[in-house]
């Protein structure tokens, strides 16, 4: 896919997808307090 | 190269910053006015001076540089430099703002002095270190202001850094970390959107973004591959480059100490994911811009410098010849230095800090009056200015070489002192005393034996299989662990005050 093996898009994709999802899981259960 | 536009464009933008200085200088009363900003930070003004601090020099002529040297397996940056950000408010941020608060601290020196029951000696050692890798990494920031001006002007090293410094110089003396924090949010603004703009038009002019990556593949099949067989960029080594970036960057003293300065702790709720998105998508636009500079290249449409750090002129040269109007130059200039006075600023502030604030006030003279304090506090910011600017007179050969060995030794010297303060109860003073001290002398030595690439015992530590911080920080760990299980156990009340232990929030 645009050049580039699907195993490259597979790992970066793969890694920002779990960075991204990682990071929404944190907004969405942190209470903004100690 | 220079024209009337282009000497009018820069020097309008050098206007602006100081002119943020001018307006900010009004509003410093206090020393914790000009170190941490009165505690002010809007979510914006945080979140962008996050990105101004991390986003440095590297970033915009490193990163494209690295790309066009080694292609996709060097991407691993772009996802783990942003998520530094991430990092930093989530582990750090969060418990250290509570507690900063509270206490009253102006630089996570007074937590770490605090927190291990150590008002001179962890407090001073770190500061020393914290000022060493802050001076390391300063340099890297000149060199890129320097590469810049004298592209554009044509102008002597030594003229393009005395510019750079004195302008940057100006507005950060008089104005504090709230100059500092208004300019990142005018200088990440126009980085972004410049990036945004800029990068996807030199990708087309290279012929596309599919075109550079089968170009990529025919000239060597590795650079389209998310590692590299062998060496830099091999599987191991992504590893260990990216808990260096990850991690290393988070406590960075320039930037772990922004998060004492940010008005509310529900900001960090949606700053991690923010700063992200935001920042890695023009990191990766950036990345592509180099591989574009390669094909470029290869293909005749231009050719870089014959200097030793070519590398880091592609994106330069790139923007010169996809988009031929001058103006434009100018603009993208001002894009550069946005990106690495931003990171320069916050530097020279963090040296003034450590040095005025952890060294003078709480150290040399307990009794000096606040007025003092913030005077020296302006000296030191010259001095450190200047002092830097000597210094980048004779630029490194790659300018993420630099960058990468500062960060390494920001990992090594930082990280295992706080976070094992923040979340291991068992850890003592002397366990981080000696981590700390081990960290950096033990960074120092790796990180020279690979710069230097020396041999020693028949093995050239130019072939280290893993970014030479690895080494270190794993003796830190281990030294913190040893030490801390032989040694007096913190003060039950000290741990309680300083939300020690397995937790990041209490809700």
């Amino acid at each position: 896919m645009f050049g580039v093996p699907n195993l490259t898009i597979l790992v970066f994709g793969g890694v920002t997808l779990v960075a991204f999802a990682a990071l929404l899981y944190w907004g969405l259960t942190f209470g903004g307090h100690d | 190269m220079a024209d009337f536009i282009t000497v009018a464009v820069i020097a309008i933008y050098f206007l602006l910053m100081l002119g943020i200085g001018v307006w900010a200088s009004g509003k410093i009363k206090t020393t914790e006015d000009y170190l941490v900003a009165g505690r002010s930070l809007g979510f914006w003004v945080f979140i962008l001076l996050m990105i101004g601090a991390v986003c440095s020099g590297m970033s915009l002529l490193g990163v494209s540089g690295l790309g066009y040297r080694a292609g996709w397996p060097t991407m691993w940056e772009q996802i783990f430099v942003p998520l530094s950000i991430g990092f930093c408010v989530i582990f750090f941020g969060v418990k250290l703002h509570n507690v900063a608060k509270s206490a009253g601290y102006v630089t996570v020196q007074d937590y770490l002095a605090h927190r291990y029951q150590s008002p001179t000696a962890l407090r001073s050692l770190s500061a020393v270190a914290g000022i060493i890798v802050s001076l390391i990494y300063l340099v890297g920031q000149y060199t890129a202001i320097a590469i810049v001006l004298m592209w554009l002007f044509a102008i002597p090293l030594w003229l393009a850094l005395v510019i750079a410094t004195l302008v940057t110089m100006v507005y950060t003396t008089i104005g504090g970390l709230y100059a500092v924090a208004w300019a990142s949010l005018i200088q990440s603004i126009i980085l972004i959107v410049g990036i945004f703009v800029m990068a996807p038009i030199i990708i087309f002019y290279a012929g596309g973004f599919t075109h550079v990556n089968e170009y990529l593949a025919t000239v060597n099949p590795n650079l389209v591959m998310p590692w590299m067989p062998t060496g830099a960029f091999a599987p191991a080594y992504v590893v260990s480059f990216a808990i260096m970036l990850m991690v290393g960057l988070a406590c960075a003293p320039h930037v772990i100490n922004n998060v004492l300065a940010v008005k509310d702790v529900k900001y960090f709720k949606w700053a991690p994911i923010v700063a992200f998105a935001v920042y890695g998508i023009a990191m990766f636009l950036l990345k592509f811009a180099g591989f574009a500079g390669l094909v470029m290249v290869k293909e005749g449409v231009f050719t870089l410098p014959t200097v030793s750090n070519a590398s880091d002129f592609v994106i330069l040269y790139g923007i010169q010849y996809s988009l031929p109007i001058i103006a434009l130059w100018a603009i993208f200039a001002v894009i550069v230095l946005a990106a690495v006075m931003s990171t320069t600023d916050r530097l020279m502030l963090t040296i003034g800090a450590m040095c005025s604030w952890d060294l003078y006030k709480k150290i040399l003279k307990p009794d000096a009056s606040d007025k003092s304090v913030l005077l020296l506090s302006k000296v030191i910011v010259v001095l450190s200015a200047l002092g830097t600017m000597i210094l980048a007179i004779n630029p490194p050969d790659a300018l993420a070489s630099l960058i990468w060995m500062g960060i390494g030794i920001m990992l090594s010297t930082f990280a295992v002192p706080l976070l094992a303060g923040l979340y291991w109860r068992g850890a003592t003073r002397e366990g981080a005393l000696a981590s700390m001290t081990v960290g950096l002398l033990s960074a120092v030595v790796f990180g020279a034996l690979n710069y230097f690439k020396i041999t020693v015992l028949g093995y050239n530590f130019a072939n280290l299989p893993v970014h030479f911080s690895f080494f270190p920080f794993v003796i830190a760990i281990v030294v913190m662990i040893v030490v801390s299980m032989f040694t007096q156990k913190t003060d039950q009340k000290i741990l309680d005050e300083t939300q020690t232990g397995w937790y990041i929030s209490k809700q």
